[in-house]
């Protein structure tokens, strides 16, 4: 049965499972190969599992694209007591809708890499933190977690390697503040989801006061495939400095959006145009959103050249974040999207910096003025030198990620704002 | 390409949570969700591992209903065992309350409170962070449409302003015979199948302005 999304130019690693009902179990996982790596994995030493994921050259897929290899390596040599691994399952970045697939349709692939990675960092016990919304698919993790346990993969002495490991699947309950890693390590205590001042850094002072790393749902998804086939073979897909596939989730005015399994460093245009069927008939290309809604617009011409692998975007003058690519066609109104992502941030602000609790709270106000026809050009200035003070100013990056839309909208499509500013013209529908 | 809707009867329903309408694809909806493999959760939670997740929301809400006895309680246990400090249990244990009672009333911040042996206040201060806590009753059916940017550039608004009309109701309201409460609710991370929305506990996609009266149709009759 085919996938409704799949595309002949994919490469499906971490998605093959998707779209059988079967490879959701622990029997139909296993007769894809599955838990073969775990056993691999317990059978070598820590250092030898971190060396293979550093060689595999794999980065973050939670946004930042920071070397996963390396992360690991900052945890404790001597253990000295508990060690946690978290496994962000909080997806809530506007435009992300792919660990949600990944939860739901092969959740032995979660489990399985979640085991790898706390043996090599030597975690006692592993969180999936999850997105409260997520009710179905953290069921059917509950359910993988549970089979799992009672196959002998999870709980003491795994497979008779004398290394035990829990997990515990946890649920947030509504706050996209808790996907930041400090957010959701206060989270998971039970506290407000507010971020932590850092240094220290979770690997030193973590969850519940130890160590701890945090890992994206995709992140860990894909080291099981690393440890089977090696390091190397992992880098025949991507680019030198952005190795291995990647979910695309494109989303937005295309004939096909989706999730598209695919080499990092695939043509933003043939993104567009080939794998997900192009535009709507007769509509041009205006706007297109890389990274999720926390990253800079880039327009049609940025787009022309763009390649989608880390450096690529940023090159184009964005970045790719976590490969959520919102694509917006000429029948959009810009400014109607860009105040309704600053709402976003606005309702998102956990309200402990002044410049993000006051700055996302005035520019959703001036912007809905401005798009309500009653602006002026002295608002725009406004807007800029808001985002100006709202830059690397504050405990995290949600802050950053609420100017970047506005900032990023005014330099490349002043004309929209102009229009609504001085004519009261509305520039598309959508 | 097997499309419910197409052949359906009374109820179309075109996509059971389901990015379904390209393509061959002919799963059931239970398969789809994933409920065929789940089967039913067990009041107590089951394995320890899964006793903290956030359990199916339930239809028939009785804000009076006592907290955490015989099966709930054992649940409550298993959630405590799973961390290293108490402190960690508040939001499971929210997350039970909501269940058995449709919201967190502050009699129940209250009780939740002594069972954890927490300040009243810090256990208020952190449901009112958490936006999926009800702080007031909600309908039988707690419809949440996304409208953040990849639903609202394909007419997440429309599909809002459809829900409001055709339950009659004010946006947060609740309806008068008491079965729905609409609201917008931020990006669910189903972006692809726009526009999205979760009703309790289930997903529906690629909701349209039009589809909007089966759906209500469904719920009233399935119940979910
Ligand atoms: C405001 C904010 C929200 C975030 N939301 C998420 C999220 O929903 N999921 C996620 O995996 N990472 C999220 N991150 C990134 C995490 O802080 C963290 O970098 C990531 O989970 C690390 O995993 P990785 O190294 O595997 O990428 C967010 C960061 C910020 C600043
Ligand atoms: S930048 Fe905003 S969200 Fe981040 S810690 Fe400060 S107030 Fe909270
Ligand atoms: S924008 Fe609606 S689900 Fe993501």
């Amino acid at each position: 049965m085919a996938f409704p999304y799949e595309h002949e130019r994919e490469v499906r690693i971490l998605s093959r499972g998707w779209g059988d009902p079967s490879a959701r179990t622990l029997e139909g996982w296993k007769a894809l190969g599955g838990y073969k790596a775990l056993e691999k994995s317990l059978s070598m030493s820590r250092e030898a599992v971190i060396d293979e994921v550093k060689a595999s050259g794999l980065r973050g897929r939670g946004g930042a694209g920071f070397p996963t290899g390396l992360k690991w390596s900052f945890m404790p040599k001597e253990k000295t007591g508990l060690q946690y691994l978290c496994c962000n399952a909080d997806e809530s970045e506007p435009g992300t809708f792919k660990d949600r697939e990944l939860l739901r349709w092969s959740p032995h692939q979660l489990i399985e890499g979640c085991l790898i990675a706390a043996h090599a960092i030597q975690a006692d016990h592993v969180f999936i933190y999850c997105r409260g919304e997520f009710f179905e698919a953290v069921q059917v993790l509950a359910r993988a977690v549970e089979e799992a346990y009672a196959a002998g993969f999870i709980g003491e002495n795994i497979l008779g390697s004398g290394i035990s490991i829990d997990i515990t699947v946890h649920s947030g309950a509504g706050a996209y503040i808790c996907g930041e890693e400090t957010a959701l390590m206060n989270s998971l205590e039970g506290r407000r989801g507010l971020p932590r001042v850092k240094p220290p850094f979770p690997a030193a002072v973590g969850a519940f006061g130890r160590p701890t790393t945090i890992n994206n749902v995709e992140t860990l998804c894909a080291i099981p495939h690393i440890m089977t086939h090696g390091g190397a073979w992992y880098r025949e897909q991507g680019t030198e400095k952005s190795p291995g596939t990647k979910l695309f989730c494109v989303s937005g005015h295309v004939v096909r959006p989706g999730n598209y399994e695919l080499p990092l460093g695939f043509p933003l245009m043939e993104l567009i145009h080939d794998v997900c069927g192009g535009l709507r008939p007769g509509r041009t290309l205006k706007a297109v959103i890389p990274g999720g809604s926390s990253v800079p617009i880039m327009n049609a011409a940025e787009c022309e050249a763009c390649t989608l692998d880390y450096e690529g975007v940023v090159e184009a003058g964005s970045m790719l974040g976590c490969a959520s690519v919102i694509i917006m066609d000429d029948s959009t109104n810009l400014v109607k999207q860009v105040r309704r992502m600053v709402d976003f941030y606005a309702h998102e602000s956990c309200g402990q910096c002044t410049p993000c609790r006051e700055g996302t709270q005035w520019m959703a106000r001036i912007l809905r003025r401005i798009e309500e026809g009653r602006g002026t050009e002295e608002d725009l200035d406004t807007l800029l030198d808001l985002g100006d003070q709202m830059t690397g100013t504050t405990i995290c990056v949600l802050s950053d990620s609420a100017a970047a839309p506005v900032a990023s909208s005014i330099a490349k499509f002043r004309d929209d704002y102009l229009a609504l500013i001085r004519r009261g013209e509305r520039v598309g529908a959508a | 390409m097997s499309e419910t809707s197409s052949s359906s009867g009374p109820v179309p329903f075109r996509n059971p949570g389901w990015a379904g309408n390209t393509g061959a694809f002919d799963l059931s909806e239970e398969q789809v969700r994933g409920d065929d493999y789940v089967g039913v959760r067990p009041a107590d939670g089951g394995h320890a591992s899964g006793a903290a997740t956030y359990p199916y929301m339930k239809v028939e809400k009785s804000p009076e209903a006592p907290l955490f006895e015989g099966p709930y309680r054992e649940r409550f246990d298993k959630i405590l065992s799973r961390y290293p400090e108490s402190r960690a249990a508040l939001l499971p244990a929210l997350n039970l309350a909501q269940e058995l009672r449709g919201h967190i009333s502050p009699e129940t911040m209250r009780e939740v409170a002594v069972l954890l042996d927490l300040p009243e206040a810090y256990v208020r201060g952190v449901t009112s962070f958490y936006t999926m806590y009800n702080k007031r009753p909600v309908g039988r059916f707690l419809i949440q449409v996304c409208t953040n940017i990849s639903c609202n550039l394909c007419g997440g608004d429309e599909v809002l302003a459809s829900f409001l009309k055709h339950t009659g109701t004010e946006l947060g309201s609740t309806s008068a015979d008491g079965d729905f409460t609409v609201t917008e609710v931020e990006c669910l991370a189903a972006c692809g199948t726009p526009t999205a929305v979760q009703i309790n506990s289930r997903y529906y996609e690629n909701v349209t302005p039009d589809s909007v009266p089966a759906i209500l149709e469904r719920l009233r009759k399935k119940g979910e």
